[in-house]
């Protein structure tokens, strides 16, 4: 590989996520306004690239070429590079991948990266046939595929293969939301959820209830990303990219390896640590993709924290919990702070940023953290990308 | 892509009954299932209607698609896909290019009708537009006796919580309002199920 140059997150913010009175143009406003804020050093005519994660515009907001209407309301006119990325649940991290890519090659010195999702509209059942065109649409989707039976056979399979339990998913629950709690941005701020109270949820598809799963939310976040040489300008605490990981596997669920062992995080976790020269043992903390409980167990399975099988005990044994082996999820979550798409990858990075500088409430900062990783799977967990920071300064 | 008649991966299976549909018509309006709204008060349409591009259907006409044959077969009681006369890859969805050797020397082949499932669930909520009306309906990824595909797709004929990991079930082919069809499974009642 030739020499790439070194890229730092500088810093982010994000819109409140919920069922918001607001449409997609509204939150892209929001999201800009709090970025510039929580950057005063930015001038937008710096801005050279712009990068909009957007899974389904066309479906939800019924808007495609969705990258020059969110400069305009950014206020930012890019002249390297403008460009949507679409990858479903993780196009908000192919974002901020592309604005890392174009940087590192030299063809972007100030790149944003923002990402949004409105995903309520007034007819749910159409909500929900947008995310069902995720899936294969004319060979699985006929038969009813989305996300919570698909995510729901993995829980059903590792329930067979392993023993895992249901108080295990109602765990991974119960922690996400606690961390939410605390996050005024989150969906469910302010709500608590007992295992107990997560066990008497309705089911939406057995064995996940409704706290297995995450929401439907709208809702953005804008990360700024530069040239090395241009970090300090902006932030005391530089989040470094480190390295970088991706891993596609299949499409149609017939072509799906194991729905236990997640192999491609494993490989794109490999990849990404490999590029940061460490293992994971060294990383603090790890916003993952939890878009059901379940979905966070196999993970810590796939990127090695604990043996296959083994997610659920790691999860009761507080393993992922602060005083454990590593904290997954501090910012809330996808459980915790719903899962607006294209936004979701964004509100993560700059999580860390915020993990980093040392500026989210002490309920969830994580003790002086210098490397955090990030995971987003897509689909049917068929695509996962990784990305590894470390804090600078 | 030609037919390949004697030399099928599988005898080829006795043509069954084409059962009634499950959805309705893709024109046809139908009730939309909704949650609350709490800031959109009463903006919530009462009904809508299925637009052609949200139909999850495929296109089965030959003037549409090239994989025609797999509908036309699927007509005449026959389960099929494509294998690469190359490689010999047995491809699922059936395709119009080997995906491994790039070539568009595919023959149609007929698979099994039966197979046991490896993972089920339910839909109890959330469905898309045209399904509302199908909840509670089962899926499932089901092991095909005989070739080495692991089809996921709607299982009928049982509730959802008599199904299990290991249970038997027959490819069905069933129509589509419209004259279209397509398949799903369905638990075959003569067999006992084998437990989880």
């Amino acid at each position: 590989m030739t020499q790439l140059r070194p890229v730092a997150l500088v810093g982010g913010a994000t819109t409140r996520f919920g069922v918001r009175a607001a449409t997609w143009s509204e939150l892209v406003q929001e999201a800009g306004r709090a970025l510039f804020e929580a950057i005063p050093e930015l001038r937008a005519d710096e801005v050279d690239s712009l990068f909009v994660g957007a899974a389904e515009p066309e479906r939800f907001a019924f808007q495609s070429h969705v990258a020059p209407l969110a400069a305009e309301l950014l206020g930012v006119a890019p002249r390297r590079i403008l460009q949507r990325t679409e990858l479903a649940c993780a196009s908000g991290q192919s974002a901020i991948r592309s604005a890392y890519a174009a940087i590192a090659a030299g063809l972007s010195d100030v790149a944003l990266a923002l990402g949004v999702e409105k995903m309520n509209i007034p007819s749910m059942a159409e909500a929900n046939t947008s995310m069902a065109c995720v899936m294969d649409r004319p060979w699985d989707g006929p038969h009813g595929a989305t996300a919570p039976p698909f995510f729901a056979m993995v829980a059903q399979r590792h329930m067979h293969e392993y023993g895992t339990t249901e108080e295990a998913l109602a765990a991974v629950s119960e922690k996400n939301h606690r961390f939410a709690n605390t996050n005024p941005e989150a969906q469910f701020h302010e709500k608590t959820f007992s295992r107990e109270k997560l066990l008497r949820l309705p089911m939406v598809a057995p064995p996940l209830r409704l706290g297995d799963c995450s929401s439907m939310t709208d809702g953005a976040a804008a990360v700024l990303l530069v040239a090395g040489e241009h970090a300090k300008r902006f932030t005391d605490t530089p989040a470094w990219i480190r390295g970088s990981g991706q891993h596609a596997s299949w499409h149609n669920l017939a072509n799906a390896g194991s729905l236990t062992a997640w192999d491609g995080m494993t490989l794109a976790a490999r990849e990404a640590l490999r590029q940061a020269g460490i293992g994971i043992d060294r990383i603090d903390f790890a916003e993952i993709h939890d878009c059901f409980t379940i979905s966070e167990i196999v993970e810590y399975e796939a990127l090695g924290l604990c043996p296959p099988g083994q997610g659920g005990r790691f999860m009761l044994d507080g393993q992922s919990s602060p005083g454990g082996k590593i904290v997954v999820n501090p910012r809330g979550g996808l459980l915790g702070c719903g899962h607006p798409l294209g936004a979701t990858g964004v509100a993560q990075a700059v999580e860390v940023h915020r993990q980093f500088a040392h500026a989210v409430p002490a309920s969830r900062q994580v003790p002086d953290p210098e490397w955090a990783l990030v995971h987003n799977l897509s689909g049917s967990a068929n695509v996962h990308s990784l990305m590894v920071y470390q804090r600078g300064g | 892509m030609s037919e390949e008649g004697e030399s099928s991966a599988v005898p080829r299976p006795r043509r069954p009954n084409l059962s009634s549909p499950p959805a309705p018509p893709a024109e046809a309006p139908v009730p939309v299932e909704g949650r609350p709204e709490p800031d959109l008060p009463g903006a919530r349409p009462r009904r809508a209607t299925v637009p052609t591009l949200l139909d999850f259907f495929p296109a089965e006409d030959e003037k549409l698609t090239e994989l025609h044959p797999f509908f036309d077969h699927l007509k005449a009681g026959r389960f099929t896909t494509t294998r690469c006369r190359k490689d010999g890859e047995l491809l699922w969805p059936p395709r119009a290019v080997c995906p491994r050797c790039h070539r568009s020397e595919l023959d149609w082949v007929d698979l099994p009708m039966r197979g046991r499932i490896y993972a089920h669930s339910a839909v109890l909520a959330g469905a898309p537009l045209g399904m509302e009306a199908d909840v509670p309906f089962s899926v499932g990824l089901v092991d095909l006796e005989g070739a080495p595909l692991r089809l996921f797709g709607r299982i009928e004929g049982r509730p959802w919580k008599e199904l299990a990991i290991g249970q038997l079930v027959r490819v069905e082919p069933y129509g589509l309002p419209d004259g279209r069809v397509f398949y799903r499974f369905r638990v075959e009642e003569t067999l006992a199920p084998v437990g989880r």
